[in-house]
């Protein structure tokens, strides 16, 4: 109701034109209907006259040319006959011409008027005065007479002058034929014919008559008109023009009505007699015809109208239905900007408080810490509160700060080579803290991952786990479980690439559908009331997906409310060219201990990959059984992994009870995912050998136990323990005390040190050297003569056997990622922020160096 | 007076300086040779040739020198004059020539002092 009532403005513009549009349309085509059955009635009519016309003419011809006819063979009669013939012969042969000519009545006209029959009845003209008084001035004439038995006849009359019996002269020779004569002759009574004739006199009264006699009260009216005696009642106008033209000898077209059908009468004066020849045509007959063409022509207008309509319905419904269409998108989308400004606003909200809340922190602290400068145990608390909120606020402001860079496109990525183990067990290390202040589970399960290195803005990808860890963590109530896990699969991208899945699961406070389909939205968090404790900027989730796209790899979430949520993630990453390490330990006997039954069966499988027969069990009590039977049957395990966290028996009693009953000769590892700095000692005291940090690598599994199976320890232990001697470095660069500053770090490491004084020189050296004369080269980037860029490309075009293998470093002020990429674009194969840090640049070279020359 | 007061005296990061260099003795060493490094001038010259690309160059040696012994105010004003160089905006550069010799002469000052301190 409401709503039909508040129709919108342009609807009803729409309605009413399309109304008026309706009625403007049936009005013109009706205009239209009527106006050409106007005009075609007319145009009918007109013919109609046309052809009367013609036809009355056709017959006054024809009437002439009958009249003529018998005129010339009157005349012919008096030709051959001579006047100056005695009576009788005279008569006899004016008889006998007459009758060879066909007629039955020959007579002699006195200057009276009195007929002298020679031959047949005796006739009297029905109106003999204008006949005699045309006989009298020499015309011919034609006129109808009576004989004594009523039969009419015709009379043709030609000035002759033959001696009469009484001694006169005849003014005229009258030869006659029956009146059937013209009237078949003229057609005049054939019936069936659209039309039929009089022939009337001037004064109106009939010559011939039709049978038809619907006519006699125009004739009655005609006739009276011309009697002067009953002139009191005015006759119809049409009748008295025709009365007129009638008189006047004129051609006349009207019209009358007869019992309301309308007649059209036509008239034409006949030649050679004051005769007149109505023909008269019934309109019923063309009124027919018009009126079916009219009724048809109104019909096909009414359809064409009705057709043009239908189209225009048609057009208008479907115009109508899209403009509503596009009205209901438009609304859609100015829904969709209120909420996305909602969203924003609400995040402003949300965010100035949870800005507040650490800058408070901060403020308030940096108040107490001044307030007690002296007290260093409380300006110590102050400073650790301080740094926690700032390292918070920044998180926030990070957040925000990616946002914008997606938001505006700049958010690049930056493609280097990153071990996955390295990866994993930097969260796991970042993780810990928080997952134990929540008193959390958190499992790892690390399956069959071959390619450890890969390929990947491994930065990018730490922020992806991290959120999703930190999430977990913060969406789950204390003493809940999250389980991180990878594996990999082949590529379907081909043999250069491996898919590595990423599996983060919580039993956590889960999410509605409601939420999850506005997950990746920026600025939105769980629904406020359930989680109003729970800080963050709500733009975590949307760089996530923006990260996991823009790596072109795939997220999809999985998610019960109070159940808890699974995070699963692809990426199709390439594996980095290094030469797999021979990882092959020993076939020693090994027992896994963990609760987990997924972690122990990944773990056996890895421990198989590198040569060592591994079983499993669940539980601590289980493992002393199996250790104390093995050793019974002198099958000793070699090495046991114990879970720190076990149900009943932990890590730590199960390795004090195996040392109760083994002593001290098998080495024990404790698998930890957590910091092992709280319980070391009392781990050691329980006689554990060691420790091994979860994930569960195979190289993680390969390098912590080698050491206990009398396999040489690699010297990979911290970074400035490492020995680079004999290993040379050409450097590149421009500043002599830039140059030293590397110089010193670097012959600590016992690198011997070339140095290049700009990019011609640092060519041209490496031009000159012998083929793996230099391990790798350090490129400053702004040199003159030739700049790093520039000198990188000339080395890559170089002859030199090294030109394509020899690691290039950039070494730079410059840490953009845009310049990074640039490094990486001309052919280097890293890049070192300056100023330099031993260990990051230890890092880099420790990867080059195994992946080269190892 | 001892290298952590010079640093403080010139704007420095000693604890990041020596965090990454480990060695006091490396530290002041450096900063010794500081006192003979021509970067500076050599901008100051090519500012005044209008020879912006070398300036540009300079400048940007100095700022990897101070990243590399943490001088933090320097390299604040060489980060300024290295990006206004770097996006041509010429007038930028010559306006920032006053606030980097400042910069640079408390670095200068601050290492000699140090450096006549510890000969006495």
């Amino acid at each position: 109701m409401e709503n039909s009532k508040k129709l919108n403005p342009t609807t009803r513009f729409l309605i009413y034109s399309f109304i008026g549009l309706l009625i403007f349309s049936i009005i013109i085509f009706s205009l239209l209907g009527i106006y050409m059955s106007r005009k075609s009635k007319k145009a009918v009519y007109e013919i109609g006259e046309i052809y009367m016309s013609g036809m009355n003419e056709q017959m006054s011809r024809h009437f002439e040319t009958v009249i003529k006819l018998r005129f010339s063979q009157v005349y012919g009669i008096v030709s051959v006959v001579s006047t100056d013939k005695i009576d009788k012969e005279l008569y006899e042969e004016l008889v006998y011409r007459a009758q060879i000519r066909d007629f039955n009545y020959l007579a002699l006209c006195s200057t009276e008027g009195n007929f002298e029959t020679l031959c047949g009845q005796a006739i009297y003209p029905l109106n003999p005065g204008p006949f005699v008084d045309a006989l009298l001035q020499g015309e011919r004439r034609v006129a109808v007479g009576v004989d004594a038995a009523g039969n009419e006849v015709v009379l043709f009359g030609v000035d002759a002058a033959y001696p009469m019996q009484n001694g006169e002269k005849s003014i005229g020779l009258i030869a006659a034929v029956p009146l059937e004569y013209i009237t078949e002759f003229l057609s005049l009574t054939d019936e069936g014919q659209l039309m039929y004739y009089h022939i009337i006199r001037s004064d109106g009264s009939f010559v011939i008559q039709n049978s038809n006699t619907e006519l006699q009260y125009f004739f009655q009216q005609l006739q009276k008109q011309f009697d002067s005696s009953t002139n009191e009642t005015p006759v119809e106008n049409s009748v008295k023009k025709f009365g007129d033209a009638l008189k006047n000898r004129q051609e006349y077209a009207t019209t009358f009505d007869v019992n309301g059908e309308e007649r059209q009468i036509y008239g034409v004066p006949l030649p050679y007699s004051e005769w007149y020849l109505v023909s008269v045509m019934p309109y019923d007959a063309l009124e027919g015809t018009i009126n079916t063409l009219s009724s048809q022509r109104m019909f096909i207008t009414l359809i064409s109208c009705a057709s043009i309509l239908f189209m225009l319905v048609l057009i208008f419904w479907r115009y109508f239905s899209m403009m509503r269409c596009q009205l209901h998108e438009l609304e859609n989308t100015r829904q969709m900007a209120l909420e996305a400004s909602r969203a924003k606003s609400e995040f402003l909200a949300n965010m100035s408080h949870d800005i507040r809340t650490p800058m408070n922190a901060i403020v308030g602290m940096t108040a107490i810490a001044t307030a007690h400068m002296d007290d260093h145990k409380q300006v110590r608390n102050c400073l650790k509160k301080i740094t926690l909120s700032s390292k918070h606020l920044l998180g926030l402001i990070n957040d925000v700060l990616d946002m914008s860079k997606i938001e505006s496109g700049k958010l690049a990525l930056t493609t280097e080579q990153i071990s996955l183990k390295e990866v994993v067990e930097g969260i796991v290390n970042i993780m810990q803290p928080q997952v134990k202040a929540k008193k959390q589970s958190f499992d790892i399960h690390v399956e069959k991952i071959l390619s450890e290195n890969v390929w990947c803005d491994g930065v990018r990808l730490n922020q992806v786990l991290l959120n999703l860890l930190s999430n977990a963590t913060k969406y789950t109530p204390e003493g809940g479980v999250i389980r991180l896990s990878l594996y990999e699969e082949q590529s379907p991208k081909g043999e250069d690439y491996v898919r590595i899945h990423i599996n983060v699961k919580d039993n956590g406070i889960g999410m509605s559908p409601e939420f999850l389909e506005k997950l990746y939205d920026s600025y939105s968090r769980a629904d406020g009331t359930r989680v109003h404790k729970i800080e963050g900027a709500g733009l975590g989730m949307a760089i996530t997906k923006y990260i996991v796209d823009a790596m072109e790899g795939t997220i999809e979430v999985e998610s019960e409310l109070n159940k808890g949520t699974e995070f699963h993630i692809t990426f199709d990453l390439e594996k980095a060219a290094t030469t797999e390490e021979d990882m092959v330990l020993p076939a020693w006997n090994m027992l896994v201990v963990d609760d987990d039954e997924l972690l122990c069966k990944t773990a056996t499988n890895e421990l198989k990959s590198i040569g060592i027969k591994a079983n499993w069990t669940l539980s601590g009590e289980m493992a002393v059984d199996l250790v104390v039977q093995h050793h019974k049957k002198h099958d000793d395990y070699q090495i046991i992994l114990l879970d720190w966290k076990l149900p009943g028996m932990d890590g730590i009693q199960v390795a004090k009870e195996i040392r109760n009953n083994l002593g001290n000769e098998i080495p024990i590892l404790l698998i930890s995912a957590y910091d092992w700095s709280e319980f070391e000692t009392e781990a050691r005291e329980a006689g554990i050998s060691g420790f091994i940090s979860k994930p569960l690598f195979k190289s993680t599994l390969y390098h912590s136990l080698r050491q206990y199976m009398g396999v040489e320890a690699e010297n990979d232990q911290v970074a400035n323990q490492i020995d680079f001697s004999g290993r040379r470095i050409l450097l590149a660069e421009d500043n002599e005390l830039n140059w030293e500053v590397a110089r010193e770090l670097l012959s600590d490491l016992g690198i011997e040190l070339d140095w290049a004084e700009d990019g011609q020189v640092c060519l041209d050296k490496f031009q000159k050297s012998p083929k793996r004369y230099y391990d790798a080269i350090l490129m400053d980037i702004r040199m003159p003569h030739m700049t790093g860029y520039e000198t990188t490309k000339a080395i890559r075009e170089t002859n030199h056997p090294d030109a394509l293998s020899i690691p290039i470093i950039a070494m730079s002020a410059d840490a953009f990622s845009d310049d990074i990429q640039h490094c990486l674009e001309c052919g280097m194969n890293a890049h070192i922020a300056k100023p330099i840090d031993v260990s990051e640049l230890t890092r880099i070279l420790k990867r080059y160096f195994q992946q080269s020359y190892f | 007076m001892n290298l952590k007061d010079c640093y403080l005296k010139l704007g420095g990061d000693f604890d990041e300086v020596l965090g990454r260099l480990q060695r006091k003795q490396t530290v002041q060493k450096f900063a010794y040779k500081f006192l003979d490094d021509k970067s500076f001038n050599l901008f100051e010259v090519s500012m005044e040739k209008k020879d912006y690309a070398e300036a540009l160059r300079a400048i940007h040696t100095l700022k990897g020198i101070c990243q590399n012994l943490s001088f933090t105010k320097l390299l604040e004003s060489s980060t300024v004059a290295t990006a206004a160089l770097k996006e041509n905006d010429w007038n930028k550069a010559i306006d920032m020539i006053q606030q980097l010799s400042e910069d640079y002469y408390q670095t200068i000052n601050a290492i000699k002092e140090y450096k006549k301190s510890q000969e006495e």
